[in-house]
């Protein structure tokens, strides 16, 4: 049995060292967990300039502050280090059970630092820890690892990388289990770099809970909460894939590498009722009540026998959209992806970058070894692997858009990207939201998921003349249930004028979804709508015995997304990083273009509101100092 | 004893949120290997079976143990343990054909579902209904219509 506070587990692998201590309470209530731990000990530990693939840079797993309690949807652990994709703060989010068996076994997060020369694994049975010879399972793919290792150390969960991940292919992703994985920022690559080829966890001790009464009915408001969210059935029955139509009727999905906004059988190929089609059972993540994960197995045809936990919106729009396949191939796409560890949508982007090169005539059979077309499936795949194995032009598109795009002539225009990410499914040219400007504004570059308006509504999409406003369809009884402090809440949303004020909005959504993955919940869209700062607040208070309010929460949120800026900032971040693709200011769809000037103006009141500087983005020192970050200005 | 926690395997989507639960009204702490109901989670097939206890009419557990510390309560079919009785031998963990039984090694005893006093916990918190303590004669009755219909419905 363990209290609360945790441990920290330091593992460095160039020496062999294996260390733990406990962790501060002055950290917890400055960072409370998940991705604010993961801010801190990054910055204080990375050297600036480190190479993401070398012997510096520290890969960090922290489990948020709530994994471990039935608090619903707290299964999530973030892993961070710098980004070999982005060159800056890279992190990801996943759930299953990882972070449920590092939280009971004592561990509030795992660093990893050093290289190691041979490969190797780490074993974590509660206090027990070694770093084991991993050369019989260096080179395997991921599910026959897991297989493997599962048979090895019984009860064990896994992180662990494929081959892409050791052949540091920049957007490799750790795999978390079977189907789920830290995929974003190229996470793999360093964990392949460090020749660390798995982590099996697994705890028995779990925590002493400071007052079981209150988390018990903590845990209770929470699924109480989420259950009456309106998009709640929707949310249990399709998932993300909810989301699939409206997109395409706004013709916002990423459609042969951002070129055609909609394809004519978008419903068929990646409407929600593919669930229906090809999935089966309902998966959930530890302490789950939506459970969105669907299984899905192909039955019939040359994929027959392929069973993913997956049918979700991230592989319907990077390969149904962005690649333009079908969904049976769009399903064995997810299942390349997880077996051999790369990150979902900088594949598709990867892929209809090439595919789109190849079209232009930039590059040709002869650079790549076969004909490629939107749509092709089996010529999509062989690229795929060859980028894995980094063989020919594999080895330059491994890269990623933004270094590839390097090697050929005027191929810039077509690597789709924000600050070397490559964007996922939503085209801003079709939908311009909170989430739109979120892409510009992320902490790691070029995707939404650090920044959604809480109550999202999917229905409008017209914007207004200068981008300040999302429309919204906002209810008086949504707003007064909304959990945001009220001279906020007035200057985000107007009733009258039924618009939400993206700039404003943006900030507190930030906040809020860096509180979620600080406290280690979900960012589905029940959650975001109804469990705000005032019930984590109430089941971290239960759980920890620490002393923290609903404004603590938002203002260590907060601390934690500018400590990442001053990350960015210090390695080299550049004032007009935060652009969109050329393609989106100069190319329409429809009619539909973005203007670079308005989005400038945007982001600028963005950065007041954040309280940065208006021009260049950079955090004031009365910011700074409010935050207590003023130490850590360079 | 005409209540029973009943199990409807094709509901569970193996949250586990009945585990943390149990293992947090029980001893204040929030461990999966500390919990009385256990998920079997079967990933590659998207299956989950929850256990717990059977409360069997003739319990193994009872009859092995050595101290008298497990016992049957012939009215209720409750079928307890008492820790300070308990000489921790694992004899019960061994014998019980579910792989209920458990073990608290730091404690040295051993425990295994109580329903929570008649109010289980699990099934309270259990979301997708996948547990229910209802008596046996509707669990039944509810599956039976369940078949009935499909029955209607393919005829």
């Amino acid at each position: 049995m363990n209290d609360y506070p945790g441990k920290i587990l330091e593992i460095n692998l160039s020496t062999g060292s294996i260390s733990s201590r406990a962790v501060e309470p002055d950290l917890i209530k400055q960072y409370l967990g998940g991705i604010g731990f993961n801010a801190r000990i990054l910055y204080d530990e990375i050297p600036v300039g480190a190479d993401p693939l070398g012997e510096e840079n520290v890969l960090i797993f922290a489990a948020g502050t709530l994994v471990g309690t039935p608090f619903p949807t707290a299964s999530r652990t973030e892993a961070s280090a710098k980004s070999p994709l982005t060159g800056q703060f890279g992190t990801s989010n996943s759930g299953a059970f990882f972070g449920t068996q590092l939280k009971t076994a004592g561990y509030d997060a795992l660093l990893i630092k050093g290289t190691s020369q041979t490969p190797v694994y780490i074993v974590i049975s509660d206090e027990e820890v070694q770093i084991l010879d991993a050369a019989f399972l260096w080179g395997k793919e991921c599910w026959e690892t897991v297989d493997i290792l599962e048979q090895k150390h019984y009860g064990a969960e896994i992180a662990l990388v494929g081959p892409a991940g050791e052949n540091l292919v920049r957007f490799a992703s750790i795999e978390n289990g079977r189907y789920d994985g830290w995929g974003r920022t190229g996470l793999g690559a360093v964990m392949g770099s460090k020749k660390l080829k798995a982590i099996a966890v697994k705890g028995t001790r779990g925590r002493k809970v400071h007052n079981s009464a209150a988390l018990l009915e903590a845990v209770r408001k929470g699924q109480q909460l989420i259950k009456s969210a309106s998009s709640y059935m929707a949310f249990t029955e399709y998932g993300t894939l909810n989301a699939s139509i409206p997109y395409g009727k706004n013709k916002a999905i990423s459609a042969h590498n951002f070129t055609l906004g909609t394809l004519p059988d978008w419903k068929e190929i990646g409407g929600r009722q593919i669930v229906d089609k090809y999935g089966s059972r309902h998966v959930a993540c530890q302490s789950c009540i939506i459970a969105c994960g669907h299984w899905a197995e192909i039955k019939e045809g040359k994929y027959a026998g392929v069973k993913v936990k997956d049918l979700e919106i991230t592989p319907v729009m990077s390969f149904g959209a962005t690649v333009g396949l079908n969904t049976e191939a769009i399903i064995k796409a997810s299942e390349i992806c997880q077996r051999y560890g790369v990150d979902m949508v900088s594949t598709g982007g990867v892929l209809g970058f090439a595919i789109e090169l190849y079209k232009k005539g930039i590059i040709t059979t002869e650079d790549v070894g076969f004909e490629l077309d939107f749509g092709d499936d089996e010529a999509a795949f062989k690229l795929l692997h060859k980028i894995i194995d980094r063989e020919g032009i594999g080895d330059i598109l491994a890269e990623g858009t933004k270094r590839a795009a390097e090697q050929f002539a005027n191929a810039d225009r077509y690597a789709i990207h924000i600050k070397g990410m490559e964007i996922p499914m939503i085209d801003p040219r079709g939908r311009w939201s909170t989430w739109s400007l979120g892409m510009l504004t992320n902490i790691r570059g070029g995707d939404h998921l650090r920044c959604r308006n809480p109550v999202e509504n999917l229905r409008y999409n017209d914007k207004d003349e200068e981008y300040m406003k999302e429309r919204f369809g906002f209810k008086k009884p949504m707003y007064d249930r909304l959990d945001m402090p009220e001279d906020l809440k007035s200057k985000a949303i107007d009733l009258e004028s039924d618009t939400v004020d993206i700039a404003e909005m943006s900030k507190w959504a930030e906040d809020l979804i860096n509180l979620y993955n600080s406290v280690g919940i979900c960012i589905r869209p029940p959650v975001m709508e109804k469990v705000g700062p005032t019930i984590i607040a109430e089941a971290c208070r239960a759980f920890t015995g620490l002393e923290i309010s609903a404004a603590d929460l938002m203002e260590s949120s907060e601390r934690t997304w500018n400590l990442i800026k001053l990350f960015n900032l210090r390695e080299g971040e550049e004032v007009d990083a935060s652009k969109f693709p050329r393609r989106f200011y100069e190319e329409d769809i429809d009619g539909n273009i973005l203007d670079e000037e308005k989005i400038q103006a945007v982001l600028e009141k963005y950065y007041q509101v954040r309280g940065w500087n208006g021009r260049t983005g950079k955090p004031d020192a009365n910011t700074l100092d409010r935050l207590n970050l003023v130490d850590d200005l360079g | 004893m005409d209540k029973l926690i009943f199990v409807d395997y094709q509901k569970c989507v193996g949250c586990a949120t009945c585990e943390m639960v149990c293992s947090l009204v029980h001893e204040d702490i929030c461990s999966p290997a500390l919990s009385r109901i256990r998920v079997v989670r079967y990933p590659t097939e998207a299956s989950n079976v929850p256990i717990t206890c059977a409360f069997c009419e003739s319990p193994p557990c009872v009859s092995v143990c050595p101290s008298g510390a497990i016992t049957k309560n012939a009215d209720s079919g409750d079928v307890l343990i008492n820790p300070v009785l308990c000489i921790g031998c694992r004899q019960c963990v061994q014998a019980c054909p579910f792989g209920h039984a458990n073990f608290n090694f730091a404690r040295g005893t051993a425990f295994k579902c109580d329903l929570c006093g008649g109010s289980p916990q699990c099934v309270e918190f259990c979301w997708t209904e996948a547990l229910q303590y209802v008596p046996l004669e509707r669990a039944l009755g509810e599956k039976r219509e369940a078949v009935g219909r499909n029955i209607l419905q393919s005829s």
